[in-house]
Formats: C-alpha cells, sequence, structure tokens
C-alpha cells in the first residue's frame, strides 16, 4: 500500500491537485468568512458559523471531491494505463491508495478550512472562547459528509472514463442537495441525498428572526443531533465503499 | 519443451457474441510464439485473458505451470511484461517519471529504467514529456515499461503499430534477440504477417475466436504446398469465415 501511495505522488507532479484543492478552499474561506460583521454577528459569532457554514460546504466540498477525485483518475484512463497498473498491483489495493490519497488532500483542506475558521472568529474578537466540542462535532459532521460524497465521486471517476459523466452526475447531486437545504419542510428530501447530509448534521439553528425585525429578538439555539441519521450516513459509506470496489475489481480493461 | 503457457478450452462471450471459442494455447519456454489472425479474430481479448484483464467465460490458463486466478494473478503476473494494444503512459510526466513508478510497483532495481530506456534507444529522450512524443516513441516507451523487470514472459500485442520501417525493423531485431540474451518467452500478436514469419518460432492463427492452427513454423511451411505465410493464413482463415 505504501507504494501505491508513494506512486500515486509521483503520478500527480504537474497535476497542481494540492494547489487546485487549496485554490477552491481559500475561494471557499473568501466567500463565507467575507461580510459586514455587525453587533449580533461578533457576539454570536461562534454560533453563526455553526450554523451558516454547513451551507457553503454543501457547495464546495461536493466541487472539490468531484475535481480532485476526477484529476486523480482522469491521468490513468487518458493513457490507458489501468492495463498496465491492474497486471502489477492488486486491483482492490489501486482502489484503496487512490482513495486514501484523494480523500487526504480533501481532508488536509476540511482541518485548514476549521482552523482558518477558529482563528479568524478570535481575530474578529467573537464573545466567549470557541466552543470547542461544537467545533470538533461540526468538523465530523462536515468529514463525514465529504467521504460519502468523495467515495461516490471516486468510484465513478474510476468507472467511466469520459470524466464529463462523473462530472455531470456530482453537479447534480451537488444541486440536489442544496435544494434539500431550502426544503427544511420535507426532511426526507435531504436525507435521500448525500449530498443533503450537511443540512441534515447541522445542529445550530436561528430562531425568532423575522422579515419585520429581523435579528432583534433572533437568537441562535443548539438542536438536537439527529445519531440515527448520522449512523445511516456511515452505512451507507461502507455501502458505497463495498460496492465500488467491487465494481471496479470487477472491471475489465 | 516445458510448456510456459496453457490454455484449455478458453471462452469469452460478450453478450451474443462468442469472442474466443474454446482456445487451447500451448506457449513453449524460450520460443517466440507469433500469434495471428484477421481483425476481430480474438487475439487481443485471449492476450487480456492472459493477463486477467479479462475474465474467461470459460476454460483454464496454466502460466509457468500454475493456474491463474484470483489467489494466483498477483505472482504469476510479477512474472509477466506486457503490451496490450496502444502503450500506456501518463502524459503528463517524462519517459524517466512513467518508468520510475513502473519500477516502485514492480519493486526492481533503479538501474533497470536506464537499461530498458538503453535497449528501446529512448535515452537521449528520457526528460521530455511523453504527451510530445510520437507514435512510435510512445510504443517504444511502452516496450520499455514491458521490460522493465526483465519478465519471464512478455506478451505484445501488435508492438510495431504506429513505428516507421527502420522502427520494425529494429523491434524485429530485438524481440528476435530476448530469448537469447534474456531468456524470456515471448507472445507477440501481429497483423503483419510478414513480420511474424521472420521473427516467431511456433505460430498460432486465430479466425473467429478458434485456433486454425498451432505449431511450428516451419512445419506449417513444409505441410502446405502454399508458399508464403500470407496465402497459408487466408487459406486457414478464409475456410473459417466460409463456414
Amino acid at each position: 500500500m505504501i507504494k501505491l501511495l508513494k506512486c500515486e505522488y509521483k503520478k500527480t507532479r504537474r497535476k497542481y491537485i494540492l494547489f487546485t484543492a487549496l485554490l477552491i478552499t481559500i475561494i471557499q474561506l473568501c466567500w463565507a468568512l467575507y461580510g459586514n460583521y455587525t453587533e449580533f454577528s461578533i457576539k454570536n459569532g461562534w454560533m453563526m458559523f455553526l450554523y451558516q457554514l454547513p451551507l457553503v460546504n454543501a457547495i464546495f466540498m461536493p466541487l472539490l471531491s468531484i475535481i480532485v477525485s476526477s484529476r486523480l483518475c482522469d491521468m490513468e484512463h487518458k493513457g490507458s494505463m489501468f492495463r498496465k497498473i491492474l497486471v502489477i498491483a492488486e486491483k482492490g489495493k489501486i482502489y484503496d491508495a487512490k482513495l486514501i490519497y484523494g480523500f487526504s488532500i480533501i481532508f488536509f483542506c476540511n482541518i485548514l478550512n476549521w482552523c482558518v475558521t477558529i482563528i479568524f472568529g478570535y481575530i474578529k474578537g467573537f464573545s466567549g472562547d470557541v466552543p470547542i466540542i461544537l467545533y470538533l462535532l461540526y468538523l465530523l459532521f462536515t468529514v463525514v459528509p465529504t467521504f460519502a460524497v468523495y467515495i461516490f465521486q471516486h468510484t465513478i471517476s474510476l468507472l467511466f472514463k469520459n470524466q464529463a459523466i462523473t462530472f455531470f452526475a456530482g453537479v447534480i447531486g451537488t444541486f440536489c442537495g442544496l435544494f434539500s437545504m431550502f426544503l427544511p419542510q420535507i426532511p426526507i428530501l435531504r436525507k435521500s441525498f448525500i449530498w443533503g447530509y450537511y443540512g441534515v448534521l447541522q445542529f445550530v439553528g436561528l430562531f425568532g428572526w423575522t422579515k419585520e425585525e429581523r435579528y432583534l429578538n433572533a437568537y441562535f439555539e443548539i438542536m438536537d443531533i439527529d445519531w440515527i441519521f448520522f449512523t445511516i450516513l456511515i452505512a451507507i459509506c461502507i455501502v458505497m465503499y463495498v460496492i465500488g470496489k467491487k465494481l471496479f475489481c470487477g472491471k475489465e480493461v | 519443451m516445458k510448456e510456459i503457457v496453457k490454455t484449455n478450452g478458453l471462452s469469452k462471450r460478450y453478450k451474443d457474441v462468442l469472442s474466443v471459442n474454446s482456445l487451447d494455447m500451448n506457449v513453449k519456454e524460450g520460443h517466440i510464439y507469433g500469434f495471428l489472425g484477421p481483425n476481430g479474430a480474438g487475439k487481443s481479448t485471449t492476450l487480456k485473458m492472459l493477463l486477467d484483464l479479462v475474465k474467461p467465460t470459460a476454460g483454464e490458463i496454466d502460466i509457468f505451470g500454475k493456474r491463474l486466478n484470483s489467489k494466483t494473478r498477483i505472482e504469476i503476473l510479477a512474472n509477466i511484461g506486457s503490451l496490450i494494444e496502444s502503450p500506456s503512459y501518463y502524459g503528463h510526466l517524462t519517459a524517466a517519471e512513467n518508468l520510475r513508478i513502473l519500477q516502485i510497483l514492480l519493486d526492481v532495481s533503479p538501474s533497470n529504467i536506464n537499461e530498458v530506456l538503453h535497449i528501446v534507444r529512448l535515452d537521449r529522450q528520457h526528460s521530455k514529456r511523453v504527451s510530445s512524443y510520437s507514435l512510435g516513441m510512445k510504443q517504444r516507451l511502452g516496450l520499455a515499461g514491458a521490460l522493465l523487470s526483465f519478465p519471464k514472459l512478455l506478451i505484445l500485442d501488435e508492438p510495431t503499430n504506429g513505428l516507421d520501417p527502420a522502427g520494425i525493423q529494429e523491434m524485429r531485431e530485438l524481440i528476435r534477440s530476448l530469448p537469447e540474451k534474456y531468456g524470456m518467452t515471448v507472445i507477440v500478436s501481429s497483423h503483419l504477417l510478414s513480420e511474424i514469419d521472420q521473427m516467431a518460432d511456433d505460430i498460432g492463427i486465430i479466425a473467429n475466436g478458434k485456433m486454425m492452427y498451432q505449431g511450428p513454423l516451419n512445419l506449417l511451411h513444409e505441410t502446405d504446398n502454399t508458399k508464403n505465410l500470407e496465402e497459408i493464413f487466408l487459406n486457414l482463415t478464409g475456410k473459417e469465415s466460409s463456414l
């Protein structure tokens, strides 16, 4: 496995995959953190981020997954390299090595994003200390749905030579997940798509906001965490991994 | 002489099409086995089955005296070098970088990279990105990748594709020298009949997935009244097509 990971690193030379991932993360951070910070925002800054950021993640994390997985797999398809490496290495290990390498880039971006968000909060002077337990939960609820989305993208990028298919599948999924977040009155909708789990696992809500009074009586509150659907998401990850690996191992080239 | 590759009733069906039909192939150690057949005869599918890139619908494959299956594949394939259809490469990397990846995976000495680049005469262009190579150069790189571990068995599918006449001649001489120099057994498929005629010790002629003839090349010349391989080939494959 170490040999395969080393090769993945060598293959990505001149592909600028990490650079592209970092660029997307910087754009995400600029979008998420830029704004007019009012007294209300400064006072409730830590909770406000926990409320707002899952929506931004629902847009950027699938995008990051599409780009990283597609670039990692496209180079194999373009040069017909599967014909070569599938003869040398075990098929299942190739699937795992690409998954580990690609997701470690995404995970690094997740951690960077998380750290910058907290540092930004301190620089802005948000009231109180960072609620670290809540922020760790937020990190967990970002990483696990992203992992589910990445397994999906990784598998279809490996199976389909035409990366336009994987791009459109990812974009359609992202839109479905995003729109489901705007329809909280139909909870089953967001629970039906892996892309909607950024919203399913959102545990901070904004209450008391009205169009007339706006933030006058508004407050953030921690809601019940949907552990059942978190467990279901982990089960989905396992099922997608097993099916994806089986499909790749059975692929004829 | 010991048989290094032996297939028994090897078949492959794609939906309603029987691409390879009960093929019995026997390749002797240290020989060059020319695999001939018209387009779509099942040559590439057969070679892919030998490399476990395609799963047979029926039949068995024994290589180095071991049955090829999911448990033995890595052990068997570690001793096989291959170049199937078009050459495989990472276009954004140089030839040396491409071979370095294969060298890590094959766990062979880094010095083999320069050696095989020298053999295929790419040592002067090894630092150029492969995307800027001509088809012939890519084909040479493909062969370098196949030779990298100096395997016991080399499977080459149309290795002269894209080469100029001088390159074809060079490739032919190189293949011809491999059994003697490195003790390799070579299976080479080609649509250029004259090329096989000049290279192979044994020959297998396949048409519509069936083996029409298998045996020493010289015996084929002796037993058939016709004189050149092209006529023999057309005679054999024509028979099958008319069936």
